[in-house]
């Protein structure tokens, strides 16, 4: 409300009210647009930030992550579900592109 | 030795080619498509075009022959450095696997790992420009860790192959893989 009080009120009234130490009318309007075209490059910005830190094809970090290195191995129990696990890529490979049938 | 016909993951046609030369040794090349006439013819048209234009407005005659030293120079660095004509995969059981690519050029650039280092042969996923494509990669192993993959190798980088060219590829590694399970005193 100050700032709409500060932004419409011409200057010569609120010199006369002895409030004069205020800044420049300019920034009245400048602020806004700083915001605006902010925001429009955050969106820009946000996706070049999203690429970058994508992992190359040649990294590790494609294939497995700390977690799934230091995870511990459960027993197998019979006739229970087996416990939710990180599958190794070869094995997952071997299941899904090597059976004939 | 057989030849077939796939297609690249930007839709271009590649053919894989399979050679057998013993039983422990089988090498798969990937050749993309060569170099259009009719795209080069355009691009150099294009360039020359906007040379003469630009010359005409200027009356400057340097600006013809940068646009014909732009166009030679390109042309060669993109022969030379750029357009991979073919990618092969040399498997050795019990030696190692070599990965060459032959540019346009003629120029070839080879690279051998042994087969010690490698861990396996997959068909990893992965997010790449925009897209989440299939290529096929080489696993090194990490010498302290014998579970752990210390390096990955993506092969077939520039004709990128869908998942059927990759499907083959993969079962003819396997089954040379395979063999180095079953006998490693033999070596």
């Amino acid at each position: 409300v100050l700032y709409l009080i500060w932004a419409y009120v011409p200057e010569t009234w609120l010199f006369s009210l002895g409030l004069t130490y205020w800044p420049q009318k300019y920034w009245a309007v400048a602020l806004p647009v700083y915001l605006l075209v902010a925001i429009g490059i955050g969106y820009i910005l946000l996706f070049g930030i999203n690429m970058m830190s994508t992992a190359p094809l040649n990294s590790t970090h494609t294939i497995t992550d700390n977690y799934a290195k230091k995870q511990q191995q459960k027993k197998f129990q019979e006739e229970a579900i087996p416990a939710l696990r990180d599958i190794p890529i070869s094995e997952v490979n071997r299941m899904f592109f090597l059976p004939e049938k | 030795m057989e030849e077939r016909r796939y297609r690249s993951a930007s839709g271009a046609p590649i053919a894989l080619r399979r050679r057998q030369h013993s039983a422990s040794c089988r090498e798969l090349a990937v050749r993309g498509p060569r170099l259009q006439l009719r795209s080069l013819s355009a691009l150099t048209s294009a360039v020359w075009l906007a040379a003469y234009g630009l010359f005409v407005l200027s009356q400057n005659s340097m600006v013809l022959s940068a646009a014909i030293f732009i166009t030679l120079i390109g042309l060669i660095i993109y022969l030379h450095f750029v357009k991979i004509d073919q990618e092969s995969l040399l498997v050795i059981g019990s030696l190692g696997i070599q990965v060459t690519s032959s540019y346009a050029s003629g120029k070839e650039s080879t690279t051998f790992i042994e087969m010690g280092q490698v861990k396996d042969v997959v068909i990893n996923e992965a997010i790449h420009m925009q897209k989440v494509i299939y290529y096929l990669c080489i696993l090194l192993q990490d010498p302290g860790d014998p579970q752990g993959v210390s390096e990955v190798v993506p092969l077939f980088q520039s004709s990128k192959p869908r998942l059927d060219c990759l499907i083959e590829v993969y079962k003819s590694c396997q089954e040379i893989l395979e063999q180095r399970k079953t006998a490693p005193q033999s070596s």
